[in-house]
């Protein structure tokens, strides 16, 4: 029975922001508490030859200045290496730079004063002598032999590579009628969430415990990472991540700056506060993408995709983050490449480079975007070989509604997908033939119009092979305690968070279907590991489907309790009872037999009057692991409507589709939520969103005066649609949906800028496609048509 | 960054030529300038607090003078730290050329910044460069143009 799963319910936690009752870490003010502000190298590389910290440590209000000496031996060093990605390398990190400097940002130094203002005063008193080199900055000659290093620590600028191929890739090359390539450029940009990292330290040197409040979606892998690096007992390590203001991947990486806060704390024995001020966010925060990728597809004259071939080298920070990597997003682009279609051949290599800049790791979606945006647009180029149209040759390829499982060129295993009925829904929605009518039209006027389409491949509910296998301690299980109050309310625990996305009111959702009250009587907490149990929380998409599995089957273990105990109270055989509209009743009538409040009162405050050996414990845990397929991967299409301004470059969001398939839906308001969101920042990335350094290794546009945002005026209507292919790995057959918008909403948007600029023949390969970019490219056009 | 530009000064080549070799004149004609020693004939170390946007900062450097054809052309090489804000370091051709009653300074600049400042993005360090390099040439004509009979006996 299904009451509340596929029902609209507003986010539980909507009302309480919207009447500034949020309980954000920013706002946190704990007795005696410090407030931390780091200094930071202005050099992207070199050796620190003198910090003098005597003129800050007189400035009022400051209690204590640390450097490297003071606070790194505190801290077992962290590696962001993981065995399964054979020959990475990675050197160790610390909390603040001991000799080298690696980016600028890196933190020297560490000041503790009353006030935040006060220690950013003292900041400025410190004088930091840095003889500089010359960072690593550049692509591709980087890894060339005696090429300078971004490191001393590893014997080369590589840190990962990697290659993948089937057998026949070049017999597929050699037989193709078409080989279309191209080269494309993905640039730099972070997550700008609208909360930065917040984190206040509080060790208490009587109890010997720690309690760390964490903006952060990972509470018990810091609970782990916080317990191991300062050698402290995990039972006495208590992470709290309350309302977290959007973390989209960046807030569960290991940082010097949380590191540095627990450090100071352990030192002084009170709290320590530090949140990043949006100018050292820009610097500090983990950054994505990075990459420059070689592809090339081979075609035969139908217009069949044989084979793909791609070259992706990516750069990251001067070391690779921790605990998940910097070589995780490399791997994901080479893996999802061509993952819509039958496409029965494949090479892909991946070369992951050290550089002289902001590290970079998992950020919403993470490789998705590129593998998707490099294989739609050789698609785009081979629909344009073959003289087929966008739907027509996505029709021809993609894998068949039918053929599941099917395992793709890269090896991943695909339970069952629908890329056909989603490419035949979004035909209905966009209207092509009505498209293309008007985008004739329109051109005689001048206006260029363009429509681009890209099917996607996603990554949800990853079992152990994604972290676990390679030895890092993230959890790929969840646990949930659910349990009846003596009133009949419900109340869930569990180890999956929330960050906005609404999990707290899906988990609600499920609890109530299982125990058959409103999800009103439902209460949930998340976030605090000293109150909920172990999991792996919220990443990769892994919320709905296994936290949402979690508590589903949590929620049936108490509901047969609850039937058992009526059973004898009611002196039924509980097989012939259920529950529903908060109390058990007849399972075949739906006569009400007792209320769950009355179940609750016996339980509690009477169980000498229920019969011996009645078990009267109404509560329950239970700890859920994937089974069956590695992940769920879930699908989709997505559309976008485009004008480019050919005189100035601009371009004009008018329009975007997205056709979505994360099985079954729990919540139809926040799936949709989660998909524009998504939408958006796939978006940002693909006009706007772009970290741009100098040759110096020097961030040049971190500020939100330079570095664009896509706002609420520029982005278009997105209309959605879902088909529901849930999956038999579990009940719920819930998967996930946090990154299907971001996948595939710029790739969309580059086939369809170059669709409207395709009369001048100009074509853009790299993002953010910005007025400037798109000027240069139609100038080069322009030089190629009219050259002799 | 480049940054260059001209400006017409009501005074002879050689009196604009002394003036930019002046300690005192320098010190009244650089924007925020706290302190400004001569370290040789050549050198100068300077303290000036400076603010980029929201970032203030107090910039220690040296500037040294090179290539000097009297009374022509020089070249001003410098470097400066911020602290917390960052560092600038660059270098500057200035030519003088006379023209009418007076002299046209043009000055061709490379600047590097790096830190805080840097992150605040070009537009910003530029058009602050662009007031600040204003302000100096507007100092500095209105030194040249006081009378010498004005000076305190």
């Amino acid at each position: 029975m299904t009451l509340h799963i596929g029902q609209s319910q507003r986010r539980e936690n909507a009302r309480r922001h919207l009447a500034g009752r949020g309980r954000f870490v920013s706002d946190l003010a704990l007795p005696r508490m410090l407030h931390a502000v780091f200094v930071r190298s202005p050099m992207a590389k070199g050796r620190i030859l003198d910090i003098d910290t005597e003129a800050a440590s007189l400035c009022p209000g400051v209690l204590r200045i640390f450097t490297a000496a003071d606070l790194n031996p505190r801290c077992q060093p962290w590696v962001g290496t993981l065995d399964h990605f054979a020959g990475m390398q990675s050197p160790p990190m610390n909390i603040l730079a001991e000799n080298e400097v690696l980016w600028a940002g890196h933190p020297v130094a560490m000041i503790l004063a009353r006030s935040r203002a006060e220690a950013e005063d003292a900041a400025d008193q410190v004088l930091v002598d840095i003889e500089d080199t010359e960072p690593v900055t550049g692509g591709a000659p980087v890894l060339q032999p005696g090429a300078p290093r971004a490191n001393e620590a590893t014997d080369s600028n590589l840190c990962y590579e990697t290659l993948l191929e089937t057998p026949d890739v070049d017999r597929a090359f050699t037989e193709a009628a078409h080989v279309v390539e191209a080269a494309f450029t993905f640039g730099r940009h972070t997550a700008v969430t609208l909360e930065p990292r917040a984190v206040v330290a509080d060790y208490d040197p009587a109890s010997g415990a720690l309690t760390v409040h964490h903006g952060t979606q990972t509470p018990y892998q810091f609970q782990d990472v916080y317990a191991r690096h300062f050698g402290l007992p995990e039972g006495k390590v208590r992470v709290i991540a309350p309302d977290v203001g959007g973390s989209f991947g960046m807030k569960l990486h290991v940082y010097n700056e949380e590191m540095g806060t627990v450090a100071a704390s352990l030192i002084l024995g009170r709290p320590v506060r530090y949140v990043a001020d949006r100018l050292e966010s820009f610097v500090s925060d983990i950054h994505a993408r990075d990459h420059d990728v070689h592809g090339r597809m081979a075609v035969a004259a139908d217009g069949t995709i044989l084979a793909m071939e791609v070259d992706d080298l990516t750069r990251i920070g001067a070391v690779s983050a921790y605990p998940r990597t910097s070589a995780a997003e490399g791997n994901q682009v080479i893996r999802l490449m061509g993952a819509p279609y039958r496409m029965p051949d494949y090479r892909g290599k991946l070369s992951v480079a050290f550089q002289n800049k902001v590290q970079t790791s998992q950020y919403r979606a993470v490789g998705h975007p590129i593998a998707c945006a490099v294989t739609e647009a050789l698609v785009e180029r081979a629909a344009e070989a073959t003289g087929c149209d966008p739907f027509e040759i996505r029709a021809r390829n993609l894998i068949a509604d039918d053929a599941y499982p099917h395992v793709s060129a890269t090896g991943y295993q695909f339970e069952k997908l629908s890329h056909q009925a989603c490419l035949a829904r979004l035909r209905e929605m966009m209207d092509p033939d009505a498209l293309r009518a008007e985008q004739a039209a329109l051109r005689t006027r001048g206006i260029y119009r363009g429509f681009g389409i890209a099917s996607f491949v996603e990554i949800t509910n990853p079992g152990a092979t994604f972290y676990g296998i390679g030895g890092a301690r993230i959890s790929a299980q969840d646990g949930a305690v659910v349990r009846m109050l003596p009133s009949g309310d419900i109340h869930c625990a569990i180890s999956v968070t929330e960050q906005g996305q609404g999990t707290e009111t899906i988990i609600a959702q499920v609890v109530a279907d299982q125990l058959g009250v409103a999800p009103e009587r439902v209460s949930v907490t998340t976030g605090d590991t000293a109150t909920t149990p172990s999991g792996g929380a919220n990443w990769a998409c892994r919320g709905a489907g296994i936290g949402g599995e979690t508590a589903l089957r949590a929620g049936r273990q108490l509901r047969d309790r609850i039937l058992t105990l009526a059973g004898a109270l009611v002196q039924a055989d509980p097989a012939t009872l259920r529950l529903a509209g908060g109390a058990v009743v007849d399972a075949a009538s739906g006569a009400p037999r007792i209320a769950l409040e009355e179940i609750g009162r016996i339980a509690t405050y009477r169980p000498d009057t229920l019969p011996d050996g009645v078990d009267h414990s109404l509560t329950v845990a239970h700890h859920f692991a994937p089974v069956g397929y590695p992940f769920d991967f879930t699908n989709g299409i997505q559309g976008s409507l485009v004008e480019v301004d050919t005189e100035t470059g601009l371009v004009k969001l008018l329009k975007h589709w997205v056709v979505e398939d994360c099985g079954r839906i729990i919540n139809p308001l926040l799936v949709d939520e989660q998909i524009r969101g998504g939408v958006v920042q796939g978006l940002g990335p693909a006009l706007f969103e772009e970290c741009q350094y100098d040759a110096d290794g020097q961030l040049t546009n971190g500020s939100l005066a330079e570095y664009l945002v896509p706002m609420a005026v520029e982005m278009p209507d997105i209309e959605i649609a879902h088909i529901e292919t849930p999956t038999q790995d579990t009940i719920l057959g819930a998967k996930g949906v946090g990154e299907a918008g971001t996948a595939a909403a710029g790739a969309a948007a580059m086939n369809a800028v170059n669709d409207a600029l395709r009369p001048f023949g100009a074509c853009l390969t790299q993002t953010p496609m910005t007025p400037l970019r798109i000027l240069d490219a139609l100038d080069a056009a322009l030089q190629e048509r009219t050259a002799p | 960054m480049k940054l260059e530009g001209e400006q017409f000064l009501d005074a002879d080549p050689m009196t604009v030529w002394a003036a930019l070799f002046d300690r005192e004149v320098l010190a009244a004609a650089i924007p925020g300038c706290e302190s400004l020693d001569q370290t040789s004939d050549t050198e100068f170390a300077a303290v000036v607090k400076l603010k980029v946007g929201p970032v203030s900062a107090r910039f220690k450097g040296d500037v040294v003078l090179s290539d000097i054809v009297p009374g022509h052309s020089c070249t001003l090489s410098g470097k400066g730290s911020g602290g917390i804000a960052g560092f600038a370091k660059g270098a500057a051709q200035v030519t003088l050329t006379p023209e009418g009653t007076g002299v046209r300074l043009r000055y061709d600049a490379d600047v590097a910044v790096g830190g805080k400042l840097a992150a605040l993005g070009s537009r910003l360090i530029k058009s602050t460069a662009q007031k600040l390099t204003d302000a100096f040439f507007a100092n500095l004509s209105e030194i040249l143009a006081v009378p010498e009979t004005a000076e305190p006996v």
